[in-house]
């Protein structure tokens, strides 16, 4: 990919959070439709519909079978379309998609792409909902036997993380405080009435040690998607597109006890020269972003990728956080959305929420949590049990 | 906490089977593992060409791919290196036990694994403490390697 060869230039969302009577295929096609217009562009011009799959199937209508075979274009009447698939990485799909958009579009088979996801988890019962996240993140043969779950699993990594940097518990707190600032910034964020403290965090119900019920991510009903084409196109058709500038990736395990980092100090420093080189492809640095997007299921993940920023000493970004630096009006926006923890975690959705989120911003669009002037920001992502870490540099502008 | 005196099986109806504990189902490449803990022995496997140790073990070596292979007896010691205690949300056939302690356990052959810290006071867990391997019979077919305190 050369720098500046592809735009993202529309989004389109819907509110985030409990929706029993919204269904997966509605979402899509409600956001779908938004995107394009917000695209300005003439629905017949999509050439390729692209699908994030979503999890927790209604066996009776599977939205993921239905969106493999096509219903999409149909739906939605899209004419023109050539192609239609379907991809996942998890909560890293944000990264996958974009990168099966950008195939496709070098192919030169089509210059448009169109890509949905939508997701609705509140049909199922609290129960089937533990039982599928709560093993999820973990291995069947290795570490569910033993009473696993998605929670404790990031409670050990938060555990770790702690004993080994010194970062205290409140600062992990003032993470799920700086998400709530931003959260309440956004109209679609599912956490956006309440504000709350890092006593009120930490007050909160203990559910896996260290972690309370505040520090743990809630699913919610939720989609978004958006457009994306050639800078050539893009530049004829929209007044202000989003530019891919660069990025690079790191995969690093399947089962947490494999991590290629067995250092949970250094795991952040692990992922800082997969971000060095997506600001270097970018032709930029951390001192030039105006945000960092930081996927963040649960608040010491954010802070272990906030270590290999380059904003500041890996294993500090609790006390960075903690200063109130990237909470709205800080020096270092972190996470304009709120993320999982306070816009809601929408399965294979919480990334692309997230890079919509980034479209907005760059786009002047993002209203009350727009920060002012942003020209360049990192966005980032990963899934699995913290399988694998992707960062990537947007920009309003190709820098010279 | 009070609903830990009531079992969670009477409190919601639940069924014999909705709280049958899952239990590892044996790969072709992972029987071994489970036959020693059976015996009550903790084994990992070793690749023959270039001496990896992989747990959790695989088809063939990740290191090298070779499938020639031995499985040698652990020194059943180990360190705690990170740890969770679950207080709450977990699947109901756990839920009698909270709380329950989930740990990675480094052994000195190498290996990290997920397990459980059992026979100890959660307040006295602390992070490089020494552990020994314990065997817990959870089914006629079935022994999960558990750590204590050594």
């Amino acid at each position: 990919m050369d720098r500046g060869e592809f735009a993202i230039i529309g989004t389109g969302e819907v509110p985030c959070g409990n929706y029993p009577e919204r269904s997966e295929f509605e979402t899509a096609y409600t956001v779908a439709r938004a995107a394009i217009r917000d695209a300005g562009i003439d629905k017949d011009e999509i050439g390729a519909v692209v699908c994030a799959q979503h999890i927790m199937s209604n066996p009776n209508n599977d939205y993921n079978t239905e969106m493999v075979f096509g219903r999409l274009p149909e739906a939605i009447g899209a004419k023109g379309c050539r192609i239609t698939c379907m991809t996942s990485s998890g909560g890293a799909s944000s990264f996958s998609l974009r990168k099966t958009v950008e195939g496709i579009l070098h192919s030169g088979e089509t210059d448009t792409v169109l890509v949905v996801h939508a997701q609705r988890f509140s049909t199922f019962t609290p129960n089937e909902q533990a039982k599928y996240f709560s093993i999820a993140g973990s291995d069947v043969e290795w570490e569910v036997p033993y009473g696993m779950t998605y929670n404790a699993l990031a409670a050990m990594v938060t555990q770790g993380y702690m004993a080994y940097t010194g970062t205290t518990i409140e600062q992990v707190a003032s993470v799920c405080v700086a998400c709530r600032k931003w959260a309440m910034l956004q109209p679609n964020a599912m956490f956006n009435k309440k504000e709350i403290t890092v006593e009120k965090v930490l007050s909160s119900r203990m559910v896996a040690y260290p972690l309370t019920a505040f520090m743990c991510n809630v699913l919610a009903d939720g989609g978004s998607a958006f457009v994306m084409t050639t800078a050539e196109k893009a530049k004829k058709v929209c007044d202000r597109p989003v530019y891919i500038l660069g990025d690079a990736s790191s995969y690093s395990h399947r089962t947490i006890t494999r991590s290629k980092s067995r250092d949970l100090a250094k795991m952040g420093e692990s992922m800082a020269p997969v971000a060095r080189e997506a600001y270097e492809k970018a032709g930029l640095g951390p001192e030039d972003m105006d945000i960092y997007q930081v996927y963040g299921s649960y608040p010491a993940l954010q802070l272990i990728v906030m270590d290999a920023l380059g904003i500041c000493e890996p294993g500090r970004s609790g006390a960075l956080v903690e200063s109130g630096e990237t909470s709205p009006g800080g020096k270092y926006p972190v996470t304009t959305n709120g993320e999982a923890l306070s816009f809601g975690h929408t399965g294979t959705g919480v990334g692309i929420a997230l890079l919509v989120e980034s479209v907005r911003q760059l786009q002047g669009k993002a209203g009350k949590a727009q920060v002012e002037g942003a020209r360049f920001l990192v966005e980032n992502t990963g899934g699995g049990a913290f399988m694998d870490c992707h960062f990537t540099i947007l920009g309003n502008e190709i820098p010279h | 906490m009070s609903e830990q005196n009531v079992s969670i099986k009477d409190l919601l109806g639940l069924s014999d089977e909705e709280m049958l504990k899952p239990l590892p189902i044996p790969t072709k490449w992972s029987q071994p593992f489970w036959d020693a803990a059976k015996e009550h022995r903790l084994v990992l496997k070793k690749c023959s060409t270039c001496g990896n140790i992989d747990h959790p073990p695989y088809l063939y070596c990740t290191a090298c791919q070779a499938d020639e292979h031995e499985w040698i007896e652990a020194s059943g010691k180990g360190t705690l290196y990170a740890y969770a205690v679950n207080h709450f949300g977990v699947p109901f056939p756990f839920w009698d036990d909270m709380p329950y302690v989930l740990a990675m356990v480094d052994l000195p052959e190498g290996p990290r694994m997920i397990s459980n810290i059992v026979e100890c006071d959660i307040e006295k867990l602390a992070n490089g403490m020494e552990l020994e391997v314990v065997f817990d019979d959870v089914s006629g077919e079935i022994t999960l390697p558990k750590w204590k305190p050594a």
